[in-house]
């Protein structure tokens, strides 16, 4: 059984080490890297030579390969080259392509990108901005979601003048409600990035980039990162059922039985995901399935990170648009807002911003479902407070080791008369300190 | 007299003084690994001489009223000795099989293997070691050709720069131990704890991560990504030290922080700072204990911190490296001399035909009469009484109905025996299952060696006349030896003479070892007190990167079990608790149900009184204990008495055969 995987992202990486007799094709000339970290080479915390992503040795991997057709009655793909490859099963895992604003000026009269315009989505678009950066002073990115915030930290972090533009009303608006995207707002500015919400760029001339706000940005970059759309062209063009993306079912299957696809290019119900971890998942979810394990996919539980060096964010789900109680906490004093959306007791979506200190316990929660007690929501968007510090009651246990309370030690005149009565410190010797304390407090003032 | 404490793997040294007819506990400052130092189970260790519940007489289950009565030593022998040889003659000779224990002496545990091959002829003996550091022996193995448990002393703890304890809870486990930890602190050292209670060990720590329980595999992963990215690994070490390094480069490079993060509940910024912490770090030493390796994946969860420390170049550098806190008080020594099912004395492996010559070569036999590899422990428990399993088991040092995972299981295996044989000092819980009883001497009463958790062969020397009525359990085996027709040794010390010669050549070789070397210097290391400076026991000299994936719990949480259930041990108890529950000056309040505040309220549990921990095997009642050290989706139930492992998974890890003790689904009532 020949299973060819369309694109060798992180999900067809991921397939391809799960499954026997694949082959990939990838259009790109680098084999299988974990794109998530483009944000953070660039930022430079993270080794380029480590994004490298395994592949077995039995695996087929072709690179440089475009796929330009499918034929579905003969069961074969067909290259740019014209070149044929036979399919059992087909795996599209094609990705998004990332949507071109509409901004004056961005193609130049030759139909080549002005070349302070960068994208920022393959390794190759990473490099090519990489070394524009040491040449730059100052860089617009445009575009406030997840890639922009992470694009513009990476590059303010680089020593970059950065601007933010987004032509919402505030950042992360397809993720959070707008006080927490003000709060983000003031974050980044504290980081010396400034942030234009509800502006859209218009034209890029020679001055720099004109928004419709009647500002000029000067900039020797401009980071292209509003948005992509699953790539689909394939798909359609073979006849699949494509709505926003290649519809698929619960066993993320196309309309064609022997199609499956993955990752951003797929639509299961309503949901087009767009971004690594569920296409990660899915990957994982279809290789079990694929060698006839019993699992369904029932959408992403999705878990959206701002990886970006002192912006703290995570949005669990789609909290503006899931129903439920809303339980929430916002502190825009300490520039904290951290919201849960509850559903019989179940954490359903959550929006988390400066403030990540409970977030290994909610998404736990969330994956899980578990079903939490009233008081609970409420608990975990509260932080711990400290004990006050009280004087140790005469029947607590000091020494652990040698169960002696601190009222035996209270009784001894010194830690010498500790030690020897009662064997107090001659453990782990951890209860030296209280016990000095004590035999003091114990002594006739 | 100078000896060491009955109990866990750090073998404290203590001199035991009489005054007057009693026997007292006094320190021995001079002995390096505690330097005086001892926890109240050590300071009360005479506590079960002259006790009320020793056995001293043989015991018979009647077949008229199915009682246990007193026998005559040679009546019960000849008994047992007829009915081994009855269902050998029926069954074959795997139809008898043996059980160990990680407390037994070097002694006990190589006349144990032998008993089993050469008088016996069965391939069924295993021990309860298994259940202890098994996955870290086979990581270990793996890894570097060679399992110590500490490749290094102790004391060099004290040394290191960052000090990482993973699933280790020494400061309650093995008290004085944390001396070390403190002295660290002092030099200025970091020490880094991982695990799912924010135990007293934690609180003497400078971080501390709380992975949800059975992750820390993953978090290994994730800090190797983030080593690899921030270019912190020691390619030079890496080229000049190992093999395996771009499997696992490639592996981890789909382990990002927050996906890190979202499966063990540890903050990507915790995750972080831990990895900057290492990297900075000149000196590294990355130790595992049970809660890192006691799940059906603990053996690719230790290759895969071996792996952080590789990458950091650290095995083989002074004060730095990887090793593994033994638990049981001869832990490392009883995996050695043959009592495990896959291996012959010195560390050799069963099917190797040239260790099988050597070793029949000592014992005078022929190497095709040994047999081969047997069960391991669980798996020989689970097959006792059934079709073609074995029909009789020969217990020395184990209490299997508290301490064998899926009890409820285990107990009505052993039910289904022709044959039980105990030999212990009072009467377990097991010895009361038992057909025959064999009262046997306690620690202060036989001498023997023991291996530390450092590889340090230590003398526990008799302090006493044991009382009457008893024997040693190399007694014991000589006797059952002697009436299957061979002649053992009971004298401890010819006998570690003959292990001695049995070793030589071994993996672990205790030739040059004499009794005499180990009273005069503080014990003695097999294989030289710190090893892997020049190379590591493989055949190229190389260190083994293993390229590991995450699986996770053998049993998720679901909506009917939505908890995870992990198990540990309390200060004032060891083990199955058959002898520190009967010491009068060791508090004994019985199991207890830890829970965080959070977890309470929703249940409607109160402290102190009772909850209901259920898991698909079995169900415990115990009060509540309501702390807010543990992780709100976990709860936590001490294993020293009947009831926790009632309640445990007996998925076993595919290498090490180690059961999952320290993660299954469980749900709580109030």
């Amino acid at each position: 059984m020949r299973t060819v995987v369309v694109g060798a992202g992180l999900a067809a990486a991921r397939l391809a080490q799960e499954l026997s007799d694949v082959t990939v094709l990838g259009d790109e000339p680098h084999p299988p890297y974990n794109r998530i970290l483009l944000s953070a080479v660039l930022e430079g915390t993270h080794d380029p030579a480590a994004l490298r992503m395994p592949v077995p040795a039995s695996v087929d991997l072709r690179l440089d390969a475009r796929v330009v057709e499918i034929h579905r009655e003969d069961r074969e793909v067909e290259l740019a080259d014209r070149s044929r490859v036979p399919y059992d099963r087909l795996v599209l895992a094609t990705g998004s392509i990332p949507t071109l604003p509409p901004i004056r000026g961005l193609v130049r009269l030759d139909g080549r990108l002005d070349e302070r315009v960068h994208a920022f989505r393959t390794l190759e678009d990473c490099r090519r901005l990489d070394a524009a950066v040491p040449h730059a002073r100052n860089a617009v990115v445009v575009g406030g979601g997840l890639l922009g915030l992470q694009v513009a930290r990476a590059l303010a972090v680089r020593g970059l003048a950065t601007e933010v533009v987004e032509g919402g009303e505030h950042l992360l608006r397809s993720q959070v409600d707008a006080r927490a995207g003000a709060i983000l707002a003031r974050y980044l500015t504290r980081l010396g990035t400034a942030v234009y919400t509800g502006a859209r760029a218009t034209r890029l001339t020679g001055a720099g980039l004109v928004l419709d706000n009647g500002c000029t940005l000067d900039t020797d970059l401009v980071v292209l990162t509003a948005g992509g759309r699953p790539s689909t062209a394939l798909a359609r063009r073979a006849g699949l059922e494509v709505r926003r993306g290649i519809v698929v079912d619960h066993h993320l299957r196309t309309s064609d039985e022997h199609v499956h696809a993955i990752g951003d290019c797929a639509q299961h119900g309503d949901q087009v995901t767009g971004f690594v971890p569920p296409a990660w998942e899915q990957a994982g979810l279809l290789a079990r399935h694929l060698r006839g394990e019993d699992v369904a996919y029932d959408g992403a539980r999705t878990v959206a990170r701002l990886r970006a060096t002192d912006l703290d964010v995570a949005v669990l789900g789609d909290p503006e648009r899931a129903a439920g109680q809303v339980v929430e906490v916002s502190n825009p004093v300490t520039g904290t807002h951290r919201k849960l959306v509850v559903r019989d007791g179940v954490i359903v979506a959550a929006t988390l911003v400066g403030d990540l200190s409970r977030i290994g316990l909610i998404t736990q929660h969330y994956d899980r479902a578990t079903v939490l007690g009233r008081h609970e929501p409420g608990e975990l968007l509260t932080n711990d407070r400290p004990a006050p510090p009280v004087a140790l009651p005469d029947d607590a246990e000091v020494c652990a080791c040698a169960g002696v309370s601190a009222g035996r030690i209270r009784a001894c005149a010194s830690v010498d008369e500790a030690r020897d009565t009662t064997r107090a410190t001659t453990g782990c010797g951890g209860c030296t300190s209280a016990v000095r304390q004590l035999v003091l407090e114990g002594a006739p003032v | 007299m100078k000896t060491h404490c009955p109990y866990c793997s750090l073998q404290c040294g203590m001199t035991l003084a009489r005054e007057g007819r009693a026997l007292e506990v006094q320190p021995w400052p001079e002995f390096p690994v505690n330097e005086g130092a001892l926890c109240r189970k050590g300071w009360t260790a005479t506590g079960l001489r002259g006790h009320r519940e020793r056995l001293t007489t043989p015991l018979v289950r009647d077949r008229a009223t199915g009682e246990l009565r007193a026998a005559e030593w040679d009546e019960a022998l000849d008994l047992v000795a007829a009915r081994l040889r009855k269902l050998r003659a029926s069954y074959g000779a795997d139809a008898v099989a043996v059980f160990g224990g990680g407390g037994l002496t070097n002694e006990k545990a190589y006349q144990l293997g032998k008993l089993a091959r050469v008088a016996l002829g069965t391939s069924q003996i295993d021990y309860n070691g298994r259940w202890c550091m098994s996955s870290a022996a086979s990581a270990s193995n793996r890894a570097f050709g060679i399992d110590r448990g500490l490749p290094f002393p102790l004391v060099d703890v004290e040394r290191t720069d960052v000090l990482v304890l993973v699933g280790s809870n020494l400061a309650e486990t093995m008290p004085p131990a944390a001396r070390h930890l403190d002295r660290l602190r002092e030099n200025g050292g970091h020490v880094v704890v991982i695990d799912p209670r924010r135990t007293p060990t934690a609180e003497r720590a400078d971080t501390f991560l709380q992975p949800v329980p059975g992750t820390d595999l993953p978090l290994a992963l994730g800090l190797l990504h983030l080593l690899d990215g921030m270019g912190a690994v020691d390619e030079e070490y890496v080229a000049a030290r190992t093999v395996g390094w771009p499997d696992v480069r490639r592996a981890v490079a789909s382990w990002w922080p927050e996906r890190v993060e979202r499966v063990t509940g540890v903050p990507a910024a915790e995750l972080r700072a831990l990895a900057t912490l290492l990297a900075g770090a000149g000196k590294v030493m990355v130790l595992t204990a049970r809660g890192a390796e006691q799940h059906a994946q603990g053996t690719d969860t230790v290759l895969a911190w071996i792996d952080v420390a590789l990458a950091l170049g650290m095995p083989g550098r002074p004060h730095a490296g990887y090793g593994c806190l033994t638990g049981q008080g001869n832990g490392q020594g009883g995996r050695e001399h043959g009592q495990k099912a896959d291996q012959l004395p010195g560390y050799r492996m069963i099917d190797d035909p040239a260790g099988r010559a050597h070793v029949a070569g000592v014992w005078g036999v022929d190497p095709d009469s040994l047999p081969g590899p047997g069960r391991s422990a669980y798996e020989l428990l689970d097959a006792l009484g059934t079709d073609g399993g074995p029909k009789a088991l020969l217990v020395f040092g184990s209490n299997i109905v508290v301490s064998a995972p899926n009890a409820t299981h285990v107990a009505g295996r052993l039910a289904d025996l022709d044959l039980l044989v105990v030999a212990d000092l009072v009467m377990s819980e097991t010895a009361a299952l038992a057909d025959v009883v064999l009262p046997v001497t306690q620690w202060a009463e036989e001498t023997g060696t023991m291996t530390n958790l450092e590889g340090r062969v230590v003398l526990r020397q008799q302090a006493v006349a044991p009382p009457a009525g008893v024997r040693s359990d190399l007694e014991v085996v000589a006797g059952l030896a002697e009436r299957l027709g061979h002649d053992f040794s009971a004298d401890p010390e010819e006998v570690f003479t003959e292990l001695g010669r049995a070793s030589a050549g071994g993996r672990a070789d205790y030739s040059g070892i004499t009794y005499d070397r180990i009273r005069e210097e503080h014990g003695v290391f097999w294989g030289g007190a710190r090893l892997f400076a020049e190379s590591f026991a493989h055949e190229d000299g190389r260190a083994r990167f293993v390229a590991v994936e995450h699986r996770g719990p053998a049993e998720p949480v679901d909506a009917a079990y939505p908890l995870h259930l992990t198990t540990g041990r309390v200060l004032a108890q060891y083990q199955s608790g058959a002898q520190t529950r009967r010491i009068a000056d060791l508090p004994d309040a019985g199991p207890y149900v830890e829970l965080h505040p959070m977890l309470a309220r929703r249940i409607g549990a109160r402290d102190g009184e009772p909850v209901v921990v259920a898991t698909r095997r079995g169900e415990l009642k115990a009060p509540a204990r309501v702390v807010d050290t543990i992780r709100p989706d976990t709860v936590f139930v001490p294993f020293h008495w009947v009831g926790a492992n009632r309640l445990t998974n007996d998925a076993l890890d595919p290498a090490s055969r180690m059961p999952e003790f320290k993660v299954c689904a469980a749900a709580v009532t109030a």
